[in-house]
């Protein structure tokens, strides 16, 4: 298999037994951005590698969502309000590579300071999906799920305040990690909803999230455990509906697949989900706002029409409003955490729909930003860690994804129900064709 | 609960302490186009319902703790 599809624990023991060098390692994908980034735009910057330091990540190429800042690059944010600003520090996580022996290659493309979930970005092009250009590789880590899935790096990190790690990796077929809520430090990334986001890694393996997670905690690789005994939980409501049958269809095959391997399956009812969104808009707009209060003065022309009618939405939210959207995010949290006293983990879809066409507004019945995080966003407001991992290609050639959720500050039995589904030959998606060597 | 409309957006804009949007950004909340969220108006609603319903002394979110270690 070429070197660009193969994950992070191929390419470490591959560096580690001499294998392959690490200018060897930096060269080869930095050569793939050359050549298919033109086109891809996932990149906003491409870096020097830098010498790698010894680690369990020695020589491993990765990239960074533009809102996570690296010293000496420049930090944009996907905007051009930002466009001149260079960092003389690195964020807490890229720290952490960096000690990890990972090498940064660049920082990716996003939907402008992510507002919103398609990635769609009027300053530094839109990222179609790797598996159809006339599609969205979703957002708002645009660039950072499609770097991976187009194999120009084996990993990357990205943020997620309503699923903005998890639905471009659905959407374009690879592995996204939302670790619990203040697990992973977000110092020094540019904010969006300091109430709701966290840091993630999209990555080609549920193993290689694994890998990089321990690397971002500092706290060792967790055991795995067994599946036989778990107890799953199926939502009864919401998580199924105005979802796409195919979709529907590879998450119950993949139930029934961890039902053979000794799991149980337990229907659950999570609170009343009708007006999720609303709370979570309510909490991230006049937040939004109050970062971008400072730059608004000075720099409006330079902002997206997006993102700016959505700082308009912030200006008239009612103070009450936004308590009373963090007092329902409180009930959320504590109906979810009693659901987790019966059951290990809940599995939903990761989206109800596969990659919608570049430039709809409306997708199953609803504004496209709203289809695409339907099943994500709820739990950046609970915290709870969520996973969503490839099961399969939909009938239009475009990949479908799974959600596991678990306890608060139990990644590893998710994680270890994450290996156990892409362990299944029927969900693995095959890279796409238009990057192959 | 009445329809939001422009001329009220813009007179709460203008009478508190608020930045100035322009007509552009108040016509996108009174009839949004660009299809990345919610509209403002369908938000205000949902708000209205969400206002009638009775959370007692639910507090306010803050962070996520981890479970105290047992022994």
């Amino acid at each position: 298999m070429s070197l660009a599809f193969r994950p992070v624990t191929e390419l470490a023991a591959m560096v580690a037994d001499g294998g392959v060098s690490a200018r060897e390692l930096s060269d080869f994908f930095l050569d793939r951005i050359r050549r298919f980034d033109p086109s891809l735009h996932a990149f906003i910057t491409v870096m020097e590698a830098a010498p790698p330091v010894k680690g369990p990540l020695t020589a491993i190429p990765y990239a960074c969502k533009d809102m996570i800042q690296a010293r000496g690059a420049p930090t944009t944010a996907g905007s051009r309000v930002l466009a001149a600003w260079v960092p003389d520090e690195d964020a807490a996580v890229v720290d952490r590579m960096a000690a990890a022996g990972a090498v940064l290659l660049g920082k990716n493309n996003q939907h402008e300071f992510a507002y919103g979930a398609t990635g769609e970005n009027p300053h530094y092009g839109t990222v179609p999906n790797p598996y159809d250009r006339s599609r969205l590789a979703g957002g708002s880590s645009s660039g950072s799920a499609a770097a991976v899935a187009a194999g120009l790096v084996p990993a990357a990190l990205g943020t997620d305040t309503g699923g903005s790690v998890r639905v471009p990796a659905a959407l374009c077929g690879v592995v996204g990690f939302k670790p619990t809520l203040g697990l992973i430090s977000t110092d020094g990334v540019v904010p969006y909803c300091w109430t709701l986001d966290h840091v993630g890694t999209l990555t080609r393996t549920v193993g290689d999230a694994v890998l990089v997670l321990a690397v971002l905690t500092g706290d060792p690789v967790p055991a795995r455990r067994p599946v036989a005994g778990l107890r799953i939980g199926l939502p009864r409501r919401f998580f199924f509906e105005r979802a796409d049958t195919e979709i529907t269809n590879a998450v119950r095959r993949v139930l029934a697949v961890l039902e053979g391997a000794g799991a149980r399956v337990v229907e659950v009812d999570l609170p009343a989900m009708d007006h999720a969104r609303t709370v979570s808009l309510t909490v991230q707009l006049p937040e939004a706002l109050s970062y971008h209060s400072r730059y608004l003065d000075t720099h409006r022309d330079l902002y997206g029409a997006d993102i700016l009618a959505g700082l308009a939405s912030g200006q008239f939210i009612l103070a009450e409003h936004y308590v009373r959207a963090k007092r329902f995010i409180h009930h959320y949290r504590t109906e979810t955490d009693k659901i987790f006293d019966a059951v290990d983990v809940i599995v939903t879809p990761s989206t109800p729909v596969t990659a919608p066409e570049t430039g709809a507004t409306e997708v199953a019945g609803e504004a496209v930003g709203n289809a695409v995080t339907r099943y994500s966003s709820f739990f950046n407001m609970t915290g709870h860690p969520a996973l969503t991992v490839p099961c399969g290609l939909h009938p239009n050639g475009l990949p479908m994804g799974v959600q596991i959720i678990g306890r608060h500050f139990d990644e590893a039995t998710v994680l270890s129900l994450g290996v156990a589904i892409e362990a299944d030959p029927r969900c693995a998606v095959p890279p796409p064709p238009d990057f192959a060597d | 609960m009445k329809p939001v409309d422009k001329p009220t957006l813009a007179r709460v804009a203008d009478t508190l302490a608020a930045h100035n949007w322009d007509e552009s950004q108040l016509d996108e909340l009174v009839a949004p186009g660009l299809g990345v969220i919610t509209g403002f108006q369908d938000l205000l609603d949902d708000l209205e319902r969400l206002r009638r319903v009775d959370l007692g002394a639910t507090p306010p979110a803050g962070p996520v703790r981890a479970p105290k270690s047992g022994g």
